[in-house]
């Protein structure tokens, strides 16, 4: 079983007003436990709707979510209990910045929590190393910080509260290469480290095929595939179909089979592709 | 002819005052762009590419340098305050958040915001705003709010808004890098139909390489200073060089790159099928 | 959720209303509230109550949006029910328990106020925002106010900061719904403790709000003046507005419910507040 499961979930948005709109329709999914999960679709799929459920900030209108098993949104449940156990960062989480200096900011979950401020520090720090980030700038304003280091810090004020699964909304949108790398590569590191859960949000299927281990796929409202890299990214046509594209390489393996040359299509990232392509030429060379 | 002539541009924010140092953004830059060109510039951020593209329309004046617009000198003290008007009435700019640039809440009141502050005669605003809305495919949007639209459609009212003032060039700026696949996909069609259509010289600024590779060229910034400059080809050749400054290559370009110690292998390709019979012929001709 | 929020909102439509020239709509709105303030008598406010259910109908506005707009007012029509009902005095006592006494003349003046605020509400909103594009709106006000240049005030600038203003709303409001999301989601706690620490648990929300206004404001501004905007000299407009022949009768109608309120409480007295 999961980690996060969600049977049957629907989400009305304005129910019972003129703008009433369905989100989600009867979605059924599971997140795995110590691994990363992408999540992927496009725009108005209701990714960003889903992830909100996922810990508590909106609660389904119809269908359960499960966290270990149990359901969060009984009664029994502490909601704020909820939020640090199942931490969630939003899109563009640099603009939610609001402390005087980093160190503080990043403290602000913990604080929350009622952790000491011992503790806190300790996990201030542990975050900041996580994200790639100098010490140096735990005395800075964050509004004086880039783009990309408000990003990271805004990333380790969650991580901070050091919760059983992470959920990042576009953790990379808009950042050049090196961003993007210096992040992702932060939160991979970050799951192995802790051994926690990871839900990642994304349209990048390139960098989903480098940094997640499961996918789930989004299409209208709905959940259509949900299974390993290999399962998901093998199958071009329900990627087609929901929108998506395969990363570039899996498509350029694709067209080399066409020219004739036998190797698998269940290739992801180009460190793969490289392998792949010197063992066909192994191959070739022994049948020769 | 050249429509830009940039001769030892160079551009720092006075920070004096601060008492911090100032620092060049852009350091002695000097180049020539054509007219009815189509030119990305490539750069991580912070590099200085928004810089440049903000002096080229004189929202930001060069401290020091020669520009010349249309064989127009215009970087002297003696511009009047008239001709800096024409010049950004000639050179449009979309800029990166759509949110930010639209001023009206309907859609063809924004696009007429540009002719209105020209002074152009109602009649004439009413068919360039119809013109330019049919022109990116929003016609049947003329009358909607602009906060209930999609980034994509609302970078396609902002592109009308500048076309309207029936511009000579189009600078984009990063206008791509909010938008999801589809957004980006529509804005780039748009892009290369106003560039080979309409003769609209284009300046793309952008660090997503599929979109670099579509242009007729490449500028890559680092530093305030031209790092590399040619065609995607010529360009993407240079794989090193590009990883060194921070900035990724296509997939396909990559793998190339990395196959390069075992195989013969042509550099800077960046279109899968012509890589894909490329590679073919090399795996079953053996020239290893 | 803040995103319910209505009033103040704008419904695109072909009616009479929404095709009004907006100057002229900004003065029949100022009629219609006098003539609301007016009313007196019984008879006075069933025929406003009725001009306004008519109004409505006219602008083609949704029934459901206009209830919905009138749910926030359910608590001072309630507030100011009880009290006229309780603390009015008359001279028919309808009935007393312990030292509560309610007479019929409260009772009446109950329902006429209540009636009274809500014409007012619904009605200025359908004539005026609900109908009227925000750039009309100040476009209108500009017209109207452009006397006031002759006194050297800068109503063209006025105008524009007030339809920037409202251009914002609906981003910021977005935007205000994130941000409490965010924080929420670092464990923020808005509903518990007094007064003090509620107020300090809105500065996580105050700061990245003014952050972000300012960076919406500082983007702007740039891209205002890459599209040539250097303040209302030289400037044209796409839509010129001049009132029709139609804009002036529906203005003569609006001018005519004074007159008339006023011959209401004077002929028709019954139940006069």
């Amino acid at each position: 079983m999961g980690k996060l499961e969600i049977r049957d979930v629907s989400y009305i948005y304005g129910k019972d007003t003129p703008f009433e709109k369905l989100a989600l329709d009867r979605v059924n999914a599971e997140f795995c436990d110590n691994c990363i999960t992408g999540l992927i679709g496009h725009t108005g799929c209701g990714k960003s709707t889903l992830v909100q459920l996922l810990n508590g900030l909106l609660v389904p209108t119809q269908g359960k979510v499960f966290l270990d098993g149990q359901d969060i949104n009984a009664k029994s449940v502490n909601r704020r209990e909820l939020r640090f156990r199942v931490g969630l960062v939003f899109q563009y989480p640099e603009y939610q910045l609001f402390e005087e200096t980093v160190q503080a900011d990043i403290a602000f979950g913990p604080k929350n929590m009622g952790l000491d401020s011992e503790e806190t520090a300790r996990r201030v720090l542990s975050a900041l190393h996580f994200v790639g980030l100098d010490e140096t700038l735990l005395t800075v304003s964050p509004f004086d910080l880039s783009g990309g280091q408000k990003r990271r810090v805004a990333i380790a004020g969650v991580m901070a509260m050091q919760p059983e699964v992470l959920i990042l909304d576009e953790p990379a949108a808009g950042l050049d290469p090196i961003g993007r790398e210096e992040i992702l590569g932060g939160i991979k590191s970050y799951q192995r480290a802790r051994n926690s859960s990871v839900i990642i949000v994304s349209h990048s299927m390139e960098d989903m095929a480098r940094y997640s281990d499961n996918i789930v796929v989004m299409s209208h409202g709905t959940v259509t595939a949900q299974g390993t890299c290999r399962d998901i990214f093998s199958n071009h046509e329900l990627l087609t179909d929901a929108g998506l594209s395969i990363p570039q390489v899996t498509a350029f393996l694709a067209a080399l089979r066409k020219n004739g040359i036998d190797v698998s299509k269940d290739i992801f990232t180009v460190d793969d592709a490289v392998k792949e392509i010197r063992s066909y030429m192994l191959r070739e060379r022994n049948r020769a | 002819m050249a429509y830009f002539e940039l001769e030892n541009i160079s551009f720092s924010y006075d920070e004096s005052a601060e008492g911090g140092e100032t620092k060049k953004v852009i350091d002695g830059v000097s180049l020539e762009i054509e007219k009815g060109s189509f030119v990305c510039v490539l750069g991580h951020n912070g590099s200085g590419k928004s810089t440049l593209a903000k002096i080229l329309n004189l929202v930001l004046t060069p401290t020091s340098g020669r520009l010349v617009i249309g064989g127009k000198e215009v970087s002297g003290p003696e511009i009047s305050e008239d001709e800096i008007f024409d010049i950004r009435r000639r050179i449009g700019m979309v800029f990166q958040n759509p949110d930010n640039q639209l001023v009206t809440t309907i859609v063809e009141e924004d696009v007429a915001f540009g002719p209105e502050n020209l002074g152009v005669d109602p009649e004439e605003i009413r068919q360039r705003v119809d013109s330019a809305l049919q022109t990116v495919g929003m016609s049947e949007y003329a009358k909607h709010s602009t906060h209930q639209l999609s980034g994509g459609q609302k970078q396609r009212v902002a592109i009308a808004g500048v076309l309207a003032m029936q511009p000579e060039c189009i600078i984009f700026d990063e206008s791509t890098a909010m938008l999801d696949p589809i957004g980006r996909r529509d804005i780039m069609s748009t892009i290369e139909y106003l560039n080979r259509e309409r003769e609209i010289t284009v300046i793309h600024i952008t660090h997503n390489m599929d979109e670099a590779v579509r242009a007729d060229r490449i500028i890559v910034i680092n530093d305030g200073k031209i790092y590399l400059d040619g065609t995607a080809k010529e360009v993407f050749s240079s794989v090193e060089k590009l990883r060194r400054v921070g900035l990724d290559v296509p997939q396909v370009t990559d793998l190339f790159y990395d196959l390069s110690p075992y195989l013969d292998l042509p550099s800077g390709v960046i279109d899968i099928e012509e890589g894909a019979a490329v590679l073919a012929d090399r795996l079953k001709n053996g020239k290893a | 959720m803040l995103k319910d929020i209505t009033m103040g909102q704008f419904f695109p439509g072909e009616s009479l209303l929404h095709k009004m020239n907006p100057s002229l709509k900004i003065i029949a709105t100022v009629l219609y509230i006098v003539a609301v303030f007016l009313c007196k008598s019984a008879a006075a406010f069933a025929f406003i109550f009725t001009i306004t259910v008519l109004i409505i109908i006219v602008s083609g506005v949704p029934a459901k949006v206009i209830l919905r707009s009138v749910r926030p007012l359910i608590f001072i029509l309630v507030f100011t029910t009880v009290y006229n009902v309780f603390f009015t005095k008359g001279d028919t006592l309808l009935f007393s328990l312990g030292f509560v006494r309610v007479y019929r003349e409260g009772v009446f003046n109950a329902v006429l106020i209540a009636v009274r605020i809500l014409c007012l509400l619904v009605g200025s909103s359908v004539v005026l925002t609900y109908t009227t594009s925000p750039i009309m709106l100040t476009d209108g006000l500009e017209t109207l106010l452009k006397p006031l240049t002759w006194i050297g005030v800068d109503v063209h600038t006025f105008a524009m900061m007030m339809s920037i203003a409202l251009r914002f709303i609906p981003t910021l409001i977005e935007e205000t719904d994130k941000i409490i999301s965010a924080q929420k989601a670092r464990g923020a706690d808005f509903e518990s403790g007094n007064l003090i620490r509620r107020a300090r648990a809105l500065i996580p929300i105050l700061v990245p709000l003014f952050a972000s206004s300012i960076r919406h404001a500082v983007d702007l501004a740039t891209a205002m003046e890459c599209r040539c905007y250097r303040g209302g000299r030289g400037r044209t407009k796409m839509t010129t507005l001049r009132p029709d022949a139609a804009d002036w009768i529906v203005l003569l109608f609006f001018a005519l419910l004074i007159p008339a309120a006023i011959l209401l409480n004077v002929y028709v007295p019954f139940f006069s507040i």
